[in-house]
């Protein structure tokens, strides 16, 4: 090399060196340089915000660490939840972090999807806009799911300015029928909340209020006021309906109907007490055409035709009559065309004749949702969409092709190539796919807005996050739309002008507390007041044509055949959660079978028919056909199959895309459900063929056997009701009078508790722990319980639990380190008993004396410790813990971004090769013990609430320190109903079960 | 044995160490093949998680455990053979003697290498050693997991000295009749053995104290591997009949091991003058015995679970029998208890290949039994809710594979390389016999 080509040489390379050594900005930007004033890292803030996962509205607070929500709890000041939420609000977080969400706006061309900026996708809304208003009246169409009152008015106003009709409000479950029999009877198409609290019987024809019915959350606290052991007594409950749904597992008696003929046993109660008492306070025109009406509905006959034994229709009169204050409740949210309306009809005039006043209806607080287009409304909107001459296509927070059971118009819209589709979704579920443009806007979390979960409160949403995309809210999106308004330059300003309309005191202050506090409650609309007797004027003979008419074109009794029943499910409601991995991850309580939908038959019909549990069924009803595995469940009435809504996605994301079933996807080739003959739609339909097309060999379920065989696991006591006991002393009540036992056997042992006093010299070789000051407990009521599985979705959201999807869910791995175990009843095996089992941290722990290393740890403060960084994984822990607890890590579990933002900075997410569980979320003893330290003090009773007892809706559980003689926990376990899971091994729980309290009918 | 002498023995013995053919590689190579093949199979374990295998909820433990305790209970027959029948005096034992020893001690290597592979994070595997460290943190001497470290590593090494001082006369046999670099290798590894009086006089005392120290082991540390078991609270598990049910069902398996290995062996290397039908027949024999205590045992367990009426007890042995894993229990039951009462008829028990096939069967049996106990109890314990199945996939079988590959590996490359039957001992009955 000569001198030239060596400097040429060393110059270029220098310079291409020092060119590679720039640094790389882009990995160097933090969030939150420049942070909020009260922002300090490593602090919680808490953000007050609505739940919008259906259209309840329960208020939410969520945790922001270091930016970024990390967990939702229900609000406390809420009157709706009262600080709980259900399994899909502690999930709703996880629809922020959605790995499929899109970034970016995706316009369609030549079929496939491409990528365009915000500002695009903003000017090609706006163009097509203005073309199609142009071209004259009404060429808009908007369809959206439940909004605020806000969004819904700037809706109608762009609409307005764009000479076209308000958007049209749609929600898949409507409570059409019961909507419809209000109308028919008061004259008020209104769905009034019920005082279920202030009932002493209730009975329910369907209405399944734990799992989807109006208002869960707020239904689970009401009925759990009127039906937990309170002095050892509780009211009744009696579930009459086609299948045992997580609401009937509750009753305290189940009778199975035939679905679509409960306004038979309805009507038949009505007949008998009109036999039996004299009504004073309806009309007598009324009465007497009410009479006739059911003339035809008496015991004998029902019985004959559909099964119900004559004695449990008597038996429902009875308690109907005998109760102070009954309240019946009536179809669930999935209805089966007219037979529906004829049931709520039915059921209101139980009501009414029972109850002059109707005193637990309250028509002051009437749920969001009767705003929403009834069923036969959406229909039509989608009829007209098709037929006139639409031109643009707007649809927002809905997703009707997976939803709407009978979408031929709606097909329609979608396949008419002259109208341009824009949908405002932030996931390709089905409807965006078939969109010409996807906008993706803010999600709830995100933005700014204030719904009315009822007409008593406002809840508001505030953003309790920064952004993750680059979308805009919906709300900036329209404001910027209008032509007539332009007073307000966001959303926010227009939300918080409605927001001050509604102030009583119109200052500064009164709002930011109104936003902190998360919502406007109490709070009355005026216009809208309903005098609580303000029915008495309807009601008259005309009043019953309705029902009289849809009797008469109904065939009351039809020869047998198998049907096909879809309900909602607890979990991915009407779909909207099946992307979001924890609800899939959870098993159905009922089922306890994960990432699948089944189909759920009676063992007997199974047998009739040559099935079996496990074979995939092809079922087919007019041009349709879905295949899903059976499942065999004792629950379901005879000749009836039961699929829950939710799975069988072909879009949407990862987790939704490829599991399970729709069962609406059947519906819509059935002419039963066709909106046209009925006014409302059939989720009941008769399937024209149904094959078994193979079986499957693993299922992917999480329990092992539902019968407890007598091991005084999940325990259960008979009220002692004097003329009663008799029925349950044959069984010689299992776990009473065991507390009081002395022994070491299975028949007799005491109660241990992990203290001091639990030990004793005859049963124990080793001296007792010692603690000072604190020996934290839980304590689990079982007959507050209802399987829920609320708890589930909380501790998973708080512990940074891996998700394991199907594959390794059918393996027997999943990480849950709460389960809702569900069994048998030990004395009544058809009555079903949810028994929350977490880690017992037991003081005398079999896990902790096998470890080689001592990576099971016991505390000083009782807990039993997972040390991860110790653990070898020898999983000798798990093998020894007779309660099967413990999750090994067997795998590095997957966790997409941006998923792995939701993890909550206090609990180490744990890598494979490591056993894990249940903590008694000791981060949140430590905050405690750290706030009670700077006050100088010691920790409170219920200062420290692990995640599952915060969300619990049913108040089942209850946390705390045994040496603390006044705790609550202290109390409960002294009390004569505790007892402990396997307590004769003697492994003293810190974990005080207390027994389901079982009313016999 | 009349016709044996001195020289007969040296050169059956030393014929054996000639240079191994073709078919002798490439067994060895496929062997090696197939270590490799278990070796991968592990790197793949530790690099992408035990899921890998097909263990679950709630039953973490699977074939690994399951291998553990076969391959110690296989060696466990080495000793008793190689040590007990020693000190009983029982001179039949003589010929297979070096073989089930050297089978001891590849089988506790093998074995040992078992519960690394099953741990969830091996890499961590020297927390469980009392290694002085400044959070003065110790290993917990409570868990029967740490009594296993320390008896598996005693009986290794007792077992391999006790392995090696009996070979040292015969290497010094193999030295003197060698050249060259083997010379050399010899050399050293006969320690200077030079058949002084004196060094008679030590070897026969250390051989004397190795047994000694042996036969104890032989006991306590297949009853420290059933408390593994019999320590916890799992029903199936939980029972004070572990230890010598244990021990029983080791030495069965042992000894049907033994025959498997010296059958072929006897026959390829042609030292049917050395181990006579009579050795093979008194191993059948024993096996009679072993088999019936194991069967014994078997019923003791139903007995008392019904005896204690214990209603999870009762479950357990109802669902051993009946259940899910009813096909391997039955296989359990015929392999080790029925089957073996063939060699009640003499004409079983001194047949070459009624001997072996029954072997096999009892190795095939002793196998299940632990997949019976391991899996069978914790599928199906304390809470119905978390029963569960499992099934192996293929990296445990590959490991499994592996581990019989590496056995075997071994055990060929051992019968090639140094006296497969110990000149001295045979010597020695020679003596007596005379």
């Amino acid at each position: 090399m000569d001198r030239r080509t060596f400097i040429k040489t060393a110059g270029l390379g220098g310079i291409s060196i020092a060119y590679g050594c720039q640094s790389n900005n882009d990995r160097d930007i933090f969030s939150l340089v420049t942070a909020p004033e009260d922002f300090v890292t490593g602090q919680a803030k808490w953000y007050a915000s609505t739940c919008m996962e259906c259209p309840a509205g329960c208020g939410i607070i969520a945790k922001n660490r270091e930016g970024r929500v990390i967990k939702l709890e229900g609000n406390p000041s809420h009157p709706i939840n009262r600080g709980r939420l259900c399994i899909r609000g502690q999930a709703a977080l996880q629809s922020v972090y959605d790995p499929d969400r899109m970034m970016t706006p995706q316009l369609k061309t030549n079929d496939t999807f491409k990528p365009i900026s915000f500002n695009q996708a903003f000017d090609i809304l706006k163009q097509k806009l203005q073309t199609s208003s142009e071209k004259g009246e009404n060429q808009i169409k908007m369809l959206t799911g439940i909004n605020s009152a806000p969004l819904s008015t700037l809706f109608s106003n762009v609409l307005k300015d764009h000479n076209s009709s308000p958007a049209a409000m749609y929600e898949p479950f409507s409570h059409d029928s019961l909507k419809a029999a209000h109308n028919t009877l008061f004259s008020k198409s209104i769905l009034p909340s019920f005082k279920m609290e202030n009932a002493d019987f209730l009975l329910s024809f369907g209405a399944d209020f734990i799992e989807t019915w109006l208002s869960p959350v707020e239904y689970i606290g009401k009925f759990k006021s009127m039906h937990a052991a309170k002095n050892g007594k509780k009211g009744m409950f009696i579930h009459a309906g086609p299948y045992m749904s997580l609401t009937a597992a509750n009753a305290d008696k189940f009778i199975p109907v035939t679905a679509g003929k409960e306004y038979i046993v309805a009507l038949g109660i009505i007949h008998q007490i009109l036999k039996n008492k004299t009504i004073f306070h309806l009309p007598e025109t009324f009465l007497q055409e009410l009479k006739n009406i059911v003339a035809g509905y008496d015991k004998t006959t029902i019985q004959k035709n559909i099964g119900v034994e004559a004695e449990d229709q008597t038996l429902l009169t009875q308690t109907l009559l005998a109760s102070d204050r009954p309240l019946v409740l009536g179809s669930a949210a999935t209805t089966h065309a007219d037979s529906s309306f004829a049931l709520d009809m039915a059921v209101t005039l139980i009501n009414l004749i029972l109850d002059k006043d109707l005193s637990l209806y309250d028509f002051k607080k009437r749920h969001q949702v009767e705003n929403v287009m009834t069923a036969k409304e959406t229909a039509d909107f989608f009829k007209t969409t098709a037929n006139d001459g639409t031109d643009l296509f707007l649809f927002y927070n809905t997703n009707p092709l997976f939803t709407f059971p009978n979408h031929e118009y709606l097909t329609q819209i979608f396949n008419r190539d002259d109208i341009f589709k824009i949908g405002f979704s932030n996931f390709m579920d089905e409807t965006s796919k078939e969109a010409d443009l996807v906008f993706p806007v803010q999600l709830p979390l995100e933005t700014w807005d204030c719904y009315e979960s009822n007409t008593t409160c406002i809840s508001t949403l505030q953003p309790a996050m920064g952004k993750l995309s680059q979308a805009p809210s919906i709300g900036d999106v329209f404001l910027k739309l209008t032509n007539s308004n332009q007073e307000f330059d966001t959303y926010y300003q227009y939300m918080a002008d409605y927001l001050y309309a509604n102030l009583e005191e119109k200052n500064k202050l009164n709002f930011i507390q109104v936003i902190q506090k998360g919502g406007l409650f109490p709070f009355t609309k005026r216009s809208q007041v309903l005098k609580p007797d303000f029915f008495k004027a309807s009601i008259d003979k005309a009043s019953l044509r309705a029902l009289k008419q849809t009797l008469g074109t109904m065939i009351p009794y039809e020869k047998k055949e198998l049907k096909f029943l879809a309900v909602p499910s607890i979990r991915l409601y009407d779909g909207r959660g099946a992307n979001k991995s924890w609800l899939n991850e959870i098993p159905d309580p009922i089922s306890s079978i994960a990432w699948e939908t089944m189909l759920m038959v009676n063992p007997s019909t199974l047998e009739e028919y040559g099935f079996k549990h496990g074979d995939i069924l092809t079922i087919e009803a007019g041009n349709r056909s879905i295949a899903a595995p059976v499942y065999a469940y004792n629950g379901v009435v005879t000749g009836l199959i039961v699929m829950q809504v939710g799975q069988g996605h072909n879009g949407y994301g990862r987790y939704a895309e490829g599991f399970g079933t729709s069962p609406i996807t059947l519906l819509s080739g059935n002419p039963i459900s066709d909106i046209t003959s009925s006014d409302f739609l059939s989720y009941l339909i008769t399937p024209t063929s149904i094959k078994k097309t193979g079986s499957l060999k693993a299922l992917p379920r999480t329990d092992g056997s539902r019968s407890q065989l007598k091991r005084k696991i999940a325990l259960s006591a008979i009220d002692d009701h004097p003329e009663k006991s008799h029925s349950g002393g044959s069984h010689s009540d299992p776990g009473k009078g065991e507390q009081h036992g002395e022994g070491l056997t299975m028949n007799s042992f005491p109660l241990t508790l992990p203290t001091q006093e639990g030990y004793d010299k005859k049963r124990d070789i080793y001296p007792p722990h010692e603690h000072d000051e604190y020996r934290w407990g839980m304590i689990v009521d079982l007959d507050r319980c209802v399987g829920c599985s609320a708890c589930v979705a909380a501790c998973y959201a708080e512990n940074n639990i891996g998700v394991v999807g199907k594959t390794q869910v059918t393996k027997g791995r999943e990480m849950a380190w709460l389960r809702i175990e569900r069994y048998q009843d030990q004395n009544i095996e058809e009555k079903l008993i949810f028994l929350p089992m977490m880690c017992q941290h037991c003081d005398a722990a079999p896990c902790e004396s096998v470890c080689p290393v001592y990576a099971p740890h016991h505390s000083e403060e009782g807990l039993n410790n997972q040390v991860y960084n110790r653990c070898i994984g020898t999983r000798f822990c798990a093998q020894n813990c007779p309660y099967k607890v413990r999750r090994f890590n067997w795998f590095d579990w997957d966790r997409p971004k941006p998923l792995n933002l939701q993890l909550n900075p206090e609990v180490s997410a744990r890598s494979k090769g490591v056993m894990e569980k249940c903590s008694f979320c000791v981060q949140r003893i430590k905050q405690a013990h750290n706030k009670a330290k700077n006050e100088n003090r010691k920790i409170k009773d219920n200062e420290v609430m692990p995640a599952c007892v915060q969300t619990c809706p049913a108040n089942a559980l209850v946390f705390g320190n045994f040496l603390d003689k006044n705790a609550a926990i202290n109390t409960l376990a002294r009390g004569p109903r505790a007892y402990q899971v396997l307590g004769y091994l003697n492994t003293k729980p810190a974990v005080i079960y207390l027994k389901k309290m079982v009313q016999k009918l | 044995m009349s016709q044996l002498t001195f020289e007969t023995i040296n050169t059956t013995v030393l014929n054996t160490l000639s240079r191994p053919g073709k078919i002798y590689w490439c067994t060895i190579a496929l062997l090696f093949a197939g270590v490799i093949f278990g070796a991968s199979c592990w790197i793949y374990q530790i690099f992408v998680g035990v899921g890998v295998a097909g263990m679950n909820t709630p039953v973490h433990w699977g074939t690994y455990l399951i291998n553990f305790v076969f391959w110690v209970g296989i060696a466990h027959s080495g000793t008793l053979i190689s040590a007990i029948l020693f000190l009983f005096r029982a001179g039949w034992r003589n010929p297979i003697a070096r073989a089930a020893e050297t089978m001891t001690v590849f089988a506790v290597c093998i074995a040992g290498l078992f519960p690394f592979i099953h741990l969830g994070r091996v890499w961590l595997v020297y927390y469980m050693l009392p290694i002085p460290n400044q959070r003065t943190l110790w290993p917990n001497f409570q868990s029967p997991l740490i009594f296993d470290v320390i008896a598996i590593s005693t009986y290794l090494t007792v077992s391999s000295l006790f392995w090696y001082t009996g070979l040292i006369p015969d290497l010094a046999i193999i030295r003197d009749r060698s050249n060259g670099v083997k010379k050399k290798i010899f050399k050293v590894l006969s320690l200077g053995w030079s058949g002084k009086t004196g060094q008679w006089l030590n070897y026969t005392r250390a051989y004397m104290l190795f047994a000694g120290l042996a036969t104890p082991l032989v006991i306590s540390v297949h009853s420290v591997v059933s408390w593994d078991f019999a320590l916890s609270v799992t029903p199936g598990w939980h029972t004070t009949i572990f230890a010598p049910y244990f021990v029983a069902g080791a030495i069965h398996s042992g000894l049907a091991m033994v025959l498997t290995l010296s059958i072929p062996l006897r026959k390829i290397f042609k030292y049917e003058s050395l181990i006579t039908m009579n050795v093979l027949e008194n191993i059948a024999k024993t096996i009679v015995f072993t088999g019936i205590i194991v069967g014994f045992s078997y019923g003791t367990e139903v007995f008392i679970s019904w005896y204690s009426q214990n209603i999870i007890e009762m479950e357990t042995f109802r669902w051993r029998a009946f259940g899910h894993y009813a096909p391997e229990y039955w296989i359990m039951v015929i392999c080790n208890t029925i089957i073996p009462l063939l060699f009640l008829l003499k004409k079983c028990r001194t047949h070459v290949i009624w001997l072996f096939v029954i072997s096999i069967f009892v190795n095939i049996g002793m196998w299940f039994e632990r997949f019976v106990i391991i899996v069978g109890s914790v599928a199906h314990d304390f809470i119905p809710n978390a029963w569960g199945h499992y099934r192996p996939t293929w990296v445990e079988g590959g490991i499994m594979v592996g581990a019989f590959c590496l056995f075997f590996f071994l055990f060929l490359l051992f019968v090639k390389h140094l006296p497969s039957v110990s000149m001295t001992e045979m010597k020695e009955m020679i003596h007596k016999t005379e």
